[in-house]
């Protein structure tokens, strides 16, 4: 297991896990969203190939009200 | 007999009205899309947030932003370095669908006054990666030059704090960033308070206000966002037609030629 932090939250999730993996694990659904990783934008086509390493600081956003 | 000439051009899509509205702070979603509809707005600004898996708040907001059918300006709210709001807009890209970004970069949590040296940075680096940047910054000349020299072909100087509802603060400012820059499309963002700060904006040439606060804290934001649409409206048109030149003193305005009753003050 790996400690990391999602959505500023630290967890412990498995290690070697893809973004796409990391998602569906967390149980996001709808596409709606958007992710980052250390504050550096995770394309949707780059999701398999990028794995989530001890430490990382993962963003998941989605559409919100704004000014 | 209409007399505007209403249609402009901004960012690639030929628009009529000339407000953009903020879809937040309102009382209720209802309430924002009837205040959105009533605006006659088609520019409504949107963010991202951190959305835990079991919630759809976002979806539903998105859907609701969806159905109005109208342009989609995602912003960078929250950002305080260049490196920040490249990556919400490239996050902000995928999510809407839109190269369009409102960049906003703050240097100072007390009067969210824009970073100027961040945003520039961000500015170029979105720029040429295909974004059509908005960029969020002050009144001053010299941070506005040096946005069009990255390339930025919109500019959205302040009228005053974000949320502060004060008005124009520095029209001169405005007025000479209007005059500097004929061909950027301007946009006064932030610190509208009421329909007559629109006007006021609008007649100094502007090409369109955005706003959020003023409608949504409203006491009747329905209503309100209706005064906007007249306010923006009258605005242009006063700025179409051309104001008359202040005067010194008074002139009689009624024909002095046969006035009853004549008689010579001393």
């Amino acid at each position: 297991m790996i400690k990391v932090s999602i959505n500023g939250e630290v967890q412990e999730i498995s290690e070697n896990l893809n973004v796409s993996e990391l998602i569906t694990k967390l149980g996001y659904t709808n596409k709606g969203f958007a992710v980052a990783i250390n504050t550096t934008f995770v394309a949707i086509d780059s999701y398999s190939k990028t794995v989530v390493k001890e430490g990382d600081t993962v963003d998941i956003l989605a559409p919100i009200q704004g000014g | 007999m209409k007399t505007d000439n209403s249609s402009w051009e901004i960012g690639g899509k030929t628009l009529s009205s000339r407000l953009l509205i903020g879809s937040a702070l309102y009382p209720s979603p209802a309430n924002m899309e009837d205040a959105i509809k009533v605006s006659g707005s088609q520019i409504v600004t949107v963010a991202l947030r951190r959305q835990s898996a079991g919630s759809n708040s976002g979806g539903d907001f998105w859907n609701i932003i969806k159905s109005l059918g109208i342009e989609v300006l995602p912003n960078t709210a929250g950002c305080h370095s260049a490196k920040e709001a490249i990556t919400t807009a490239k996050m902000a890209r995928e999510v809407f669908g839109t190269n369009w970004i409102k960049l906003e970069v703050i240097g100072d949590q007390y009067n969210l006054q824009p970073d100027p040296y961040e945003t520039l940075e961000a500015a170029e680096v979105l720029i040429k990666d295909g974004f059509e940047v908005f960029p969020y910054t002050t009144d001053d000349l010299v941070v506005a030059k040096r946005l069009v020299d990255v390339g930025c072909k919109i500019l959205m100087p302040w009228g005053s704090p974000i949320g502060s509802g004060q008005g124009l603060m520095n029209p001169t400012n405005l007025k000479a960033i209007r005059e500097k820059f004929p061909k950027i499309k301007l946009i006064v963002d932030a610190g509208i308070g009421k329909p007559s700060d629109a006007v006021e904006a609008m007649e100094l040439g502007y090409d369109g206000v955005l706003l959020n606060s003023a409608i949504a804290l409203a006491h009747d934001p329905v209503k309100m966002a209706d005064a906007f649409r007249y306010a923006i409206e009258a605005g242009r048109l006063g700025y179409e037609a051309g104001a008359m030149q202040k005067r010194e003193f008074a002139s009689a305005s009624t024909p002095t030629v046969g006035t009853p009753f004549w008689h010579q003050f001393g």
